[in-house]
């Protein structure tokens, strides 16, 4: 098994018609995702490498029984797609595009909380499920199938990690990118209760960053309810504070969401903290993830 | 995009908050003439974008013409934290009998916005809610439903408000909250709130932080925000579209995502030290990486450049094109360290060889700033 996407996940990709919607529905299907349709309001009856195109979330889950859909629209459509995939009752959303107004961000989450559905981002780069599929632009060459999981604040910290790991032969179970806004859709601590759930994955890296709690409040989680291993690597120590790093979520304000601060916190839950990326190599071959 | 405590404090007065009397001076003449129509005693605040304003020297009290005089020509030739003193706020003295804290934030765990007050506001409010919790309150607000005047109400009655000073308070929480809405705030503070003899509030200082992503669309008029970027570099940045901010080392360092720039300077910063951060975001084409490379080697200082970067959104083969193109048409000798992986990534290496560029093809970025290490070594 894996988190997220299994046998079962029928995707749809909102903005399929446009550039970077279309190329990157045609690398989701060369990895093997069930790909099953797209949606573009006003473009309905086309196609796009060979799948149709829907005027909307609802007829496209009609046709096609897709559940899961994966967002490559511009930012200031996000709410409007996402209140209407919801509506839909789709169960899976991934919101890849970045730059979504943070106050449209809290009144998405508070309107999806208590439905029977889940949703990633927005700014992240997706899942990927090593040889089964992914959604979202994971570039796949860098993943390989294996035991270990990923949750990461950062795209391409992410690929980073993979990649790192896939060259000295640990494979992936599934690598999940939680989105790196200051608020964002699922908490960290919800991703790695399903982790810890899933049989298939046997230890989880979180590869987190400077700027607000979502580690630290991981933390209590692992503590209290965690039995496999974690490790955590946090980006950011020689950020100036009170910078912002390229997204509104990297940002220090004050003493909260300092490097010092998480690492502490993740330590302290038995967490393993890694001071490089490179070193997550040799944890994963002590904890038997090879 | 922070405001200015005066621009901050013009919102508040349009949204009925009471402020004090006030104006902005850009010299120590118009300084003189804004005291002299409100009154001595006045207080002089420096407008620096930068915490901690107060204790580094930027608020001054002139009690006196001769005395401001002397302190405004003080705070006009001043650095705070490195930000030259440009504008003075020159403002009536209240009469405080005490000092209080509310400040609008954004919980992300929750994801909603949360409303905190304190009885004790000023510089150390941070300290203040380390050592003394009971001197703190706070709620979470649904972003749907909005702040109440009863729920403002409760949680100053928390705090052991009452009478006038409870309803001026829950007056001012509630409008805080609409320009927190409105102008779409990632933080939005009044520090101090202060209370009056007669029990009425003034919002004697103003933090107003708004959401970049959400500029374009709010209705307020607002200052220009590439303006207000005092770096050039930084401000170069913003107009090709990246993330660029400024450091004092000598590795130009370009990257793309912002976790992935960032773990880049920290393994670069045990060795070296990067002079930039820059992250370009999911719209790499070779003319954006081809501006990037002129923004990173602008300083004269600068050894080398480390180029760290994935082809999962971004075709990272066109990004080559420009970076061999900048090389080429600069003869630019320094050494260029690059790790391209993803998508396309063996038609980026023959791309940027062909520039003489360093391609590092490990996964690790350690392995790429061991290579880097080498070539600067004297």
């Amino acid at each position: 098994m894996s988190i997220f996407i299994d046998d079962h996940t029928r995707v749809i990709v909102q903005g399929i018609t446009g550039k970077i919607g279309s190329v990157q529905t045609r690398w989701m299907l060369e990895y093997g995702t069930n790909v099953v349709g797209g949606v573009t309001p006003g473009k309905g009856g086309k196609t796009v490498e060979g799948l149709p195109v829907f005027d909307s979330v609802a007829e496209a889950v009609k046709e096609t029984g897709a559940n899961a859909s994966v967002f490559f629209v511009p930012a200031p459509f996000v709410p409007d797609a996402f209140y209407e995939t919801v509506d839909a009752g789709v169960e899976l959303i991934v919101i890849v595009p970045e730059h979504v107004p943070v106050h449209d961000v809290m009144r998405m989450r508070a309107y999806s909380e208590g439905k029977n559905m889940v949703a990633l981002g927005p700014t992240t780069p997706g899942i990927l499920v090593p040889g089964k599929g992914k959604m979202g632009i994971m570039p796949a060459s860098l993943f390989s199938p294996g035991r270990a999981g990923i949750i990461s604040r950062s795209g391409t910290l992410s690929y980073e990690f993979a990649g790192i790991l896939s060259e000295k032969n640990v494979g992936q179970s599934t690598v999940v990118g939680m989105g790196a806004d200051p608020v964002v859709l699922t908490n960290l601590s919800d991703i790695l209760r399903r982790f810890e759930k899933d049989d298939d994955t046997k230890g989880i890296i979180i590869v987190g960053e400077v700027g607000g709690d979502q580690e630290e409040q991981a933390a209590e989680f692992i503590s209290t309810r965690m039995k496999k291993p974690v490790a955590a690597y946090i980006a950011g120590r020689f950020s100036p504070q009170g910078k912002c790093m390229g997204h509104a979520g990297a940002i220090v304000r004050g003493s909260a969401g300092t490097v010092e601060g998480k690492c502490e916190a993740l330590q302290a839950a038995g967490v393993t903290v890694l001071d490089s990326p490179v070193e997550v190599a040799d944890w994963a071959i002590r904890n038997n993830l090879q | 995009m922070r405001l200015h405590e005066y621009e901050g404090a013009d919102i508040f007065e349009s949204m009925k908050i009471p402020v004090p009397r006030r104006d902005v001076a850009e010299s120590v003449e118009d300084a003189a003439r804004i005291a002299a129509e409100i009154g001595y005693p006045v207080i002089l605040k420096a407008q620096v974008l930068v915490g901690g304003r107060g204790l580094a020297g930027g608020i001054k009290t002139a009690e006196t013409p001769e005395d401001l005089e002397d302190l405004a020509g003080e705070l006009f030739g001043k650095e705070i934290k490195g930000l030259k003193v440009r504008k003075i706020l020159v403002s009536e003295k209240a009469d405080i009998a005490q000092e209080l804290y509310i400040g609008i934030t954004i919980d992300g765990y929750s994801g909603r916005p949360v409303v905190v007050a304190g009885t004790e506001g000023g510089v150390h409010i941070e300290a203040v809610a380390e050592r003394s919790p009971d001197k703190i309150a706070s709620f979470q607000v649904d972003p749907e439903f909005g702040v109440y005047p009863y729920h403002a109400r409760n949680l100053f009655r928390k705090l052991g408000l009452s009478q006038r000073t409870l309803i001026a308070c829950a007056d001012v929480t509630v409008q805080l909250y609409k320009i927190f809405s409105r102008l779409e705030a990632l933080q939005v503070e009044i520090n101090p709130l202060a209370v009056l003899a007669n029990g009425g509030v003034l919002a004697v200082d103003s933090v107003l932080e708004i959401d970049n992503s959400a500029l374009s669309r709010i209705k307020h008029p607002l200052p220009d925000y590439w303006q207000r970027i005092e770096n050039a570099l930084e401000r170069k940045g913003k107009e090709i579209g990246v993330t660029y901010v400024d450091l004092d080392g000598d590795i130009g360092l370009i990257s793309s995502g912002a976790g992935l720039g960032m773990a880049s300077m920290d393994i670069i910063g045990k060795t070296l030290k990067p002079a930039n951060f820059l992250e370009t975001g999911g719209g790499i084409t070779a003319e954006l990486l081809y501006k990037c490379m002129d923004l990173v080697t602008t300083k004269k200082r600068i050894k080398a450049v480390f180029i760290n970067i994935y082809g999962g959104i971004n075709p990272i083969h066109e990004g080559a094109k420009g970076v061999v193109q900048f090389i080429k048409e600069n003869n630019l000798e320094i050494p260029i360290v690059a790790k391209a992986l993803g998508n396309h990534q063996e038609e980026t290496w023959e791309i940027l060889r062909s520039g003489g560029v360093h391609v590092v093809t490990d996964a690790a970025t350690e392995v790429a700033v061991a290579r880097l290490v080498e070539l600067v070594a004297p």
